[in-house]
């Protein structure tokens, strides 16, 4: 079973994200509440995927997309984005992100997107 | 499809979306009014209100609620464009206005959703209000600010890469053609084009694409979705490896990947049309920089429980209370010597003593909340009433009961507006009399005993004792004459029902519905309320409270086969009378002497209408039983024992018939017969 990590600072888009995932085979392994817990948290766990937030308290997703890559080159991470944050998702793009989803997202799109990024 | 707006899905969903929703309406509330207080948004602030607009709006999207959702998309917008042009001269309070009938908006849809009715408000009218607001901004600022913005758009319009390796860059010897088209629904489908682009500049020597300007969004996400993204590419890679390259796109419906002939593709690549991509690198970052949001600092190491969960586990702890009695007080152990059970029912007790009391404290909150709710009351009316109001607050981490929480927010509410509206006067009338311009009103809680205590004390102009008692005459509300009744008594009547002395009722007190139905929510969780005045210069009205409402110590009492509980904290002695000490006044009431005072009696068997054999005042036991300042002694046939109670509401069919004054609820005892709950404030009311 795939490992992922959900970062979101909003608890409703975590456990919809984490519903969506469980219902398809994802073993979701933690959640976490800003970019700073998030990169704790890819250090401890390892996941084998991370959903990650834009905007978010402490540090924001781009940030933290950034100090995870610079960790671990291989990080996968995909970014949870809203209409109206092109330029941010860009600059997530180019900085390593394996691709995005927009809110308001539908089930099929996210189990997408990370067979997807994991090759499955 | 299966979408998020799935039952399936929706109902879980729900409790969660509501609860962070309104916790961060209320935070975004308070943010709001403190900085419309220090006359202007912080940094911070702007930052914040952006994010929870962005949070709010991403989850009301996900539930389909896209009346909210599209409301917040536009506060949002208009945070963003503070966040990023820091304009000069915003007009700080039409701002706070329009903020704030949002969160009202949002809350009124939160609660139709909680209730579960359609969220149908339509918020279209203020939506537009502030896109004008933010039009108005936008014209107001630097003209240059503006004209830079689309220059960088501008440069964004053609987009070529050549890679950095100048030398190679001609060298790339096969020429392709690839279309790309999305899957419907994925949304930004020109970042994802540019994620292409991002990704094959590894691996191309040369690429072009249609169409050029993918920042541009609206056009060019519609053209992608129609025509597909084309991308022109040289490369030393066969045509097997760009397509098994592209195929790894996410969302990829369809490619379409064709051989260019050289000609072709000379034509494709313009030397002089070539920008190298680094520029463009550093034009999103730009937004960035203040992505480091600094936080609310509120975060805490805390888990969220449904509350329904904490009630049910209050219930089984309340049963839990009662069981214990039913078997240690079982009948069927009289008369036994039983050491040993004696012993663990002792321990049985001790530990669901300590149970309880943590399950109460789990159930305690600050009472912060409810308090910090206010300012918004103040900010509201003294704008409308055109009034300077200070509101303090003392002691807002004093813990209440949760459930008593949510019933004083509303009388706290109304007799907040009635201090500013009635109590505290305009400004030229304060500095005439001396007082310093802007009133003040205090908010105190303390606890004092098993209840907290809530002052709102107003520094305005106080009670008027001559027109309280005029508008008493002229709705017969008096009970004896005017003069032998003192201040305090003459104030109370302000809460008798129907009671209203303003002669203008304005918009937000006054209707006449007020302090009644103060006194009466206030009563519905155990409480009472009283005031006192200064004219002139003050009023205080105090909020009594319990600090819980579900388990209270009792004595139980007897009257005929009818058993009823009296809260110990009431209770001040209990004796046994002699005729003697009877005395009847002119109306025929019955009184009793004590220690040379005179107290009512009050019968309960007369009072509840209880068949006894024991009606001779020296054959049953006396209670007295103190409400605020008044005793009363209460009659009844004996004294059963002390013993915790878990206190229970009245059945639905008995509560529809109004309240009943004098009970509080009822209880189960331990041999489990139901005994009512005396309530000493409603029995010492003679109303």
């Amino acid at each position: 079973m795939k490992r992922v990590l959900i970062v979101d600072d909003a608890a409703f888009m975590r456990a919809s994200i984490k519903l969506m995932l469980e219902r398809n085979g994802f073993e979701v392994v933690g959640e976490a509440e800003n970019g700073l817990k998030g990169i704790e948290c890819y250090k401890e766990l390892k996941p084998d995927v991370v959903t990650m937030d834009i905007t978010m308290p402490e540090l924001g997703g781009i940030e933290a997309l950034k100090i995870i890559r610079e960790y671990d080159p291989g990080a996968k991470i995909i970014m949870v984005s809203a209409m109206g944050q092109e330029p941010m998702v860009m600059d997530a793009v180019v900085s390593g992100a394996k691709s995005f989803i927009v809110k308001p997202f539908k089930e099929e799109l996210v189990v997408q997107t990370l067979n997807k990024v994991l090759g499955l | 499809m299966i979408a998020i707006s799935d039952k399936s899905i929706h109902e879980p969903m729900l409790d969660i979306f509501i609860f962070e929703t309104l916790k961060q309406i209320e935070q975004l509330e308070q943010l709001v009014i403190c900085n419309e207080k220090s006359s202007c948004y912080t940094q911070n602030s702007i930052n914040e209100i952006f994010r929870i607009m962005h949070t709010i709006k991403g989850s009301a999207a996900m539930m389909l609620f896209d009346n909210i959702s599209a409301l917040s998309h536009t506060i949002e917008d208009l945070f963003f464009f503070l966040r990023e042009e820091k304009p000069k001269d915003i007009d700080c309070s039409g701002l706070s206005d329009l903020v704030l009938e949002g969160i009202d908006f949002i809350k009124i849809e939160i609660d139709k959703i909680k209730n579960g009715h359609e969220s149908d408000g339509n918020a279209e009218e203020l939506t537009k209000r502030i896109r004008n607001f933010l039009s108005v901004l936008k014209n107001c600022e630097n003209p240059l600010a503006i004209s830079e913005s689309e220059k960088q758009t501008q440069d964004m319009r053609t987009q070529y890469y050549i890679s950095q390796d100048k030398k190679a860059a001609v060298s790339g010897k096969n020429g392709y053609k690839a279309i790309l088209h999305f899957d419907e629904g994925c949304e930004m489908e020109n970042i994802r084009a540019y994620s292409v682009i991002h990704n094959l500049r590894g691996i191309v020597k040369e690429l072009q694409y249609i169409p050029e300007n993918i920042m541009a969004n609206d056009e060019c996400v519609e053209v992608i979705r129609r025509d597909g993204f084309v991308i022109f590419m040289k490369t030393d890679l066969s045509y097997e490896e760009i397509e098994e390259f592209l195929q790894q796109t996410v969302f990829l419906k369809e490619l379409l990947l064709t051989r260019l002939d050289n000609a072709e593709a000379q034509e494709k690549f313009l030397i002089d049309k070539r920008i190298v991509l680094e520029k463009q690198e550093t034009l999103a970052p730009k937004l960035l920089k203040e992505e480091v949001v600094v936080s609310s600092g509120q975060q805490q190491s805390l888990i969220s429980v449904n509350v329904n969960k904490l009630d049910k586990l209050m219930d089984l702890v309340g049963e839990m209370v009662i069981a214990e009695a039913m078997v240690v007080q079982n009948p069927d152990l009289g008369g036994l010597e039983l050491h040993n059970f004696q012993k663990a029912a002792r321990q049985l007790g001790k530990i669901t003593s300590e149970l309880q009391d943590m399950v109460m404290s789990i159930r305690m909150l600050p009472i912060s909340a409810t308090f910090h709710k206010m300012h918004r009351i103040v900010r509201d009316m003294c704008k409308k009433l055109n009034k300077e109001v200070q509101l303090e607050l003392i002691g807002e981490e004093t813990e209440v009961d949760k459930n008593i929480i949510e019933h004083i927010s509303d009388p706290l509410m109304h007799l907040i507006r009635n201090s500013i509206d009635h109590g505290i006067e305009a400004s030229e009338e304060r500095l005439g009399k001396g007082k310093p311009q802007s009133g003040t009103i205090t908010l105190t809680a303390q606890n004092a005993g098993s209840d907290v205590l809530i002052t709102i004390k107003d520094d305005g102009k106080g009670l008027n004792r001559e027109r309280i008692l005029e508008r008493a005459k002229e709705h017969g509300l008096l009970s004896k004459p005017e003069s032998e009744m003192h201040d305090k008594e003459v104030y109370s009547m302000i809460f008798l029902p129907g009671f209203s002395t303003k002669d203008n009722i304005s918009e937000f007190s006054g209707r006449g519905v007020g302090m009644d139905v103060v006194v009466k929510n206030i009563e519905m969780v155990g409480g009472s309320v009283s005031v006192e005045s200064t004219p002139g210069s003050s009023t205080t009205v105090t909020l009594k409270i319990p600090l819980t409402l579900a388990i209270i110590d009792g004595m139980n009492i007897k009257v005929g086969k009818a058993m009823y509980t009296i809260p110990t904290i009431s209770i001040k002695e209990s004796f046994r009378a002699n005729e003697r000490e009877l005395i009847k006044d002119p109306n025929g009431n019955e009184m009793i002497m004590v220690r040379g005072q005179c107290y009512p009696i009050l019968r309960l068997h007369e009072r509840f209408k209880v068949e006894t054999d024991i009606v001779n005042i020296h054959e049953g036991i006396i209670v007295m039983v103190e409400n605020e300042e008044d005793s009363i002694c209460i009659f009844a046939d004996e004294l059963v024992g002390e013993q915790q109670v878990v206190v229970k509401t009245l059945p639905a069919y008995i509560r529809n018939k109004g309240k009943i004054r004098g009970l509080a609820g009822c209880t189960l005892l331990g041999n489990g017969s139901i005994s009512l709950i005396l309530e000493v404030a409603g029995l010492a009311d003679k109303r």
